[in-house]
């Protein structure tokens, strides 16, 4: 297994506040890595300068041994790094189907003409096809044609998902997966997870730790802004410094 | 790749429902129905205030890409259409008399400067892209006013009288009807066929939240930065339509406060659609055109009217036109149809 995306003493400063301190951290090829820690640990943050939301203060981050830094969001999204949002982020003035126009022409992008991407219909057979197969395997291909907006919150996250998917990730960063669903959809997306992970790498944050500890196959513990354990999901959580931090000392004692 | 793993069977069956639905847009009929909307209302008016009309349909079509489409909202799209109208004046005047150079004059210099300005203009958003293109519109109203009096002639502005190419004289009332009639439709067929695109999909997301459509892997300056430009090119061609059609130009062509006239056709009409902004095009025209022979201060109407729209009727005319067809036309169709 080799080392796909490696932060090196990366930091974010938000005035005085040391959000990410010094963090060394790399991720491995076809390993799913999750990320706990107690609110305001910086997971988020964390998530953000890989991903490139803002730049970091200092370190630097490589990415298939190219260095990614300081270069744009949308420049790391062509290089095959995607994230998804710890609040559901969809385009909900639209149809399910055309959410996943603009996904999934990318993955293809060597494809798509300059002229099909500016005048032949999006309702085009192909990349309707290609919607159509993203939607299919989230499970949301009977509501193709329904307005985002009148999908429950289960369904966003599934079509997020799947958004995220037909980008054809070589990295994806999952912030909080299951956060605000039912345990029926909860279980939907773990499902998918699982169903996924042989195929890409992932990372995912997630407080859940019960629900997810099955699938990681290590787990990373932040607090204050730097890692305190990392390793083996049953050791990381049998760490006494995790325990401290995260259910407090009382319960240890 | 995870790609191939994932979506196998190439001709994996796919929901049949969903080919039925869809229904394609036929842009033929589509445009047909304006040509003869247009053509209709013709003898009802009269030749000259319907070539107005159309002129101002080119223009809200444009601002409607930038506001409806892109949702940014823009009080300088004047500037565009003035630049327009003096590019094809100025031409005609010092250059050449041909009309159909001179309107490619006209479009090429409110493209360029459209692309220059988008330069800048498009890296902001909301109150501050409002507000940086209305500055940019009183400084090239200001510059056709005084420093380039010599060749604007200031507020007096200056006449353009095209020269005849064969038969076609633009200086008679049917034929600049029809260059504008062509022209309308063509820039709805234009940016129909690029709405109706990925692109318009695009400029869409971008409405609606441009970070995201960063973390799909798109620059989304520069697709911001095509579609202002583009915009300000079919306000230019408006422009340059405009001087052909009164045959004179003067600073009231890049006139700040008839910027409401195009965000008011944008709100009645609809934003967010084409169609939506030709009918708020014509009913602006409708209320400006006849409510001033009634009312000496009809702009007083216009203001209540926009009140009333933007508390109560957000979608605009054409938006409950649409819903009105996809609630209760359509359901009885196909009703009738299962019966």
């Amino acid at each position: 297994m080799s080392e796909i995306l490696v932060a090196d003493r990366l930091s974010k400063h938000f005035g005085g506040l040391i959000a990410v301190n010094k963090v060394n951290f790399s991720i491995m090829a076809d390993e799913v890595t999750g990320i706990i820690g107690p609110n305001g640990s910086g997971k988020t943050t964390l998530f953000n300068l890989i991903s490139g939301f803002f730049p970091p203060t200092e370190g630097r981050i490589t990415f298939f041994d190219n260095e990614i830094t300081h270069i744009p969001p949308y420049e790391r999204v062509i290089k095959g790094i995607v994230r998804t949002f710890q609040l559901v982020s969809v385009f909900n003035s639209m149809t399910v189907w055309e959410n996943l126009v603009l996904s999934s022409i990318r993955f293809k992008e060597k494809h798509v003409s300059l002229r099909k991407f500016f005048f032949s219909s999006a309702k085009d057979k192909e990349i309707k096809e290609n919607c159509l197969r993203a939607l299919k395997l989230v499970g949301l291909q009977s509501n193709a044609q329904a307005l985002t907006s009148e999908l429950s919150y289960g369904s966003k996250r599934m079509l997020e998902i799947g958004i995220a998917l037909s980008l054809n990730p070589k990295l994806l960063l999952l912030d909080e997966p299951l956060a605000g669903l039912s345990d029926g959809e909860i279980s939907e997306v773990i499902d998918l997870l699982k169903q996924i992970k042989k195929n890409f790498t992932l990372v995912i944050i997630e407080h859940k730790i019960s629900k997810i500890i099955n699938l990681v196959d290590r787990l990373c513990v932040m607090n204050e802004g730097s890692f305190i354990c990392e390793g083996n999901p049953d050791d990381a959580l049998c760490n006494p410094v995790v325990r401290e931090c995260y259910w407090g000392k009382r319960e240890i004692s | 790749m995870g790609q191939d793993k994932l979506f196998p069977a190439q001709n994996a069956e796919l929901p049949g429902a969903f080919e039925n639905i869809t229904l394609k847009e036929n842009h033929a009929v589509e445009i047909l129905a304006i040509a003869v909307f247009f053509l209709l209302v013709t003898p009802l008016l009269s030749v000259h205030r319907v070539t107005d009309f159309m002129i101002f349909c080119i223009f809200a079509m444009s601002f409607d890409m930038l506001y409806g489409y892109m949702g940014r909202l823009s009080f300088g799209q004047m500037l565009y259409l003035g630049t327009g109208a003096y590019g094809c004046g100025l031409f005609i005047k010092y250059i050449n008399g041909n009309p159909l150079l001179a309107i490619f004059a006209g479009v090429a210099f409110a493209g360029l400067l459209a692309m220059l300005l988008g330069l800048i203009i498009v890296r902001t958003t909301g109150a501050c892209f409002a507000l940086i293109n209305l500055a940019f519109n009183h400084i090239g109203f200001f510059l056709v006013l005084s420093p380039l009096r010599s060749i604007t002639r200031g507020e007096d502005g200056f006449g353009v009288s095209a020269s005849q190419i064969g038969s076609l004289n633009f200086g008679s009332r049917p034929i600049m009807y029809g260059a504008v009639f062509l022209s309308l439709l063509l820039v709805f067929y234009f940016l129909r066929r690029l709405t109706s695109a990925p692109y318009g999909i695009m400029i869409r997301s971008i409405k609606e939240d441009e970070t995201r459509v960063r973390f799909l892997g798109y620059n989304t300056f520069l697709y911001k930065w095509l579609t202002f430009a583009l915009a300000g090119t079919i306000a230019g061609l408006a422009g340059a339509l405009t001087a052909l059609n009164y045959n004179y130009v003067n600073p009231n062509a890049m006139d700040v406060h008839s910027n409401v006239g195009v965000v008011f056709a944008c709100l009645i009409g609809g934003a967010g659609n084409l169609y939506g902004a030709i009918l708020g095009g014509v009913i602006y025209m409708l209320i400006s055109n006849f409510l001033a022979i009634y009312i000496y201060r009809w702009e007083m109407f216009l203001g209540f009217s926009l009140l009333i729209i933007v508390f109560r009727f957000r979608m605009g005319v054409w938006g409950y036109i649409q819903r009105f067809w996809v609630h209760k036309l359509i359901p009885r169709f196909t009703k009738k149809e299962a019966i």
